[in-house]
């Protein structure tokens, strides 16, 4: 099992999270958060602004679902065709256990 | 090392503080988090539990809330819940979610939540720099 985690615009997270949905990965956590990236914020009239605000995305998947997953999230939190700095990122890490409360039982 | 992250209901912060305290791990970070699971498309359950939401609705706004609550059961709205992450040692794990799933259950068999453990490289105290298992 794997948590992703996509940091992506705000304006995009609706459409991200309808198209993973149509896909069949309906679960999702969703965190308004805010930060800046390597292009160190926004410089606009000489004002700095580094935290900027972002969705946080988290879905636990099956390891065979992460290339599906990562192609929608890279398909439809893309701003133009080539994309622009602040379209965010993407981390993946491991999940050794999982575990739905209502039932205990330990699987997605 | 294991980073324990747990989804659980808004109403069982209290509870699942309590649970872990009692388990023996009182050091944890929560935040306000929104989320969804797995389609419900179980019929009766949702009947069951629109029934439940719809007697909680004053009487002047049932038509309002029955709309609403449509909506709601749908599965396309956020659902508010409160992420604990919690930082274990290897042979603490199954204790604590033993413990947080013993909190959290309840009878609607949907909405509960989740515990995911990830394992951690390495942890920090930041007040004497110490690393490691000695660090959690």
């Amino acid at each position: 099992m794997l948590l992703v985690r996509a940091i992506i615009r705000p304006e995009k997270k609706d459409e991200v999270l309808a198209e993973l949905s149509r896909a069949g990965f309906h679960a999702a956590t969703v965190v308004d958060v805010v930060g800046r990236g390597k292009q160190k914020g926004i410089k606009i009239s000489g004002i700095i602004y580094d935290e900027i605000p972002k969705a946080l995305l988290m879905m636990a998947i099956r390891d065979e679902d992460k290339e599906e997953m990562v192609r929608l999230i890279l398909k439809y939190a893309k701003t133009s065709e080539q994309g622009a700095y602040g379209d965010g990122k993407i981390f993946i890490s491991s999940i050794e256990e999982a575990y739905t409360i209502s039932s205990g039982i330990p699987s997605l | 090392m294991k980073e324990i992250i747990a989804i659980v209901r808004m109403n069982k912060t209290g509870a699942t503080k309590k649970a872990l305290v009692e388990a023996g791990v009182a050091g944890f970070t929560a935040f306000k988090v929104e989320g969804r699971g797995k389609i419900v498309s179980n019929p009766t359950l949702i009947l069951e539990r629109k029934k439940e939401l719809l007697l909680m609705a004053g009487e002047d706004q049932t038509g309002e809330a029955e709309k609403l609550i449509t909506d709601f059961l749908v599965g396309t709205s956020l659902f508010p819940r409160r992420l604990f992450t919690i930082l274990a040692h290897d042979e603490d794990v199954a204790k604590i979610v033993e413990a947080i799933i013993q909190a959290n259950k309840t009878c609607n068999n949907v909405g509960d939540g989740k515990i995911f453990v990830l394992p951690v490289m390495d942890a920090i105290r930041v007040r004497t720099g110490e690393t490691g298992e000695s660090a959690v």
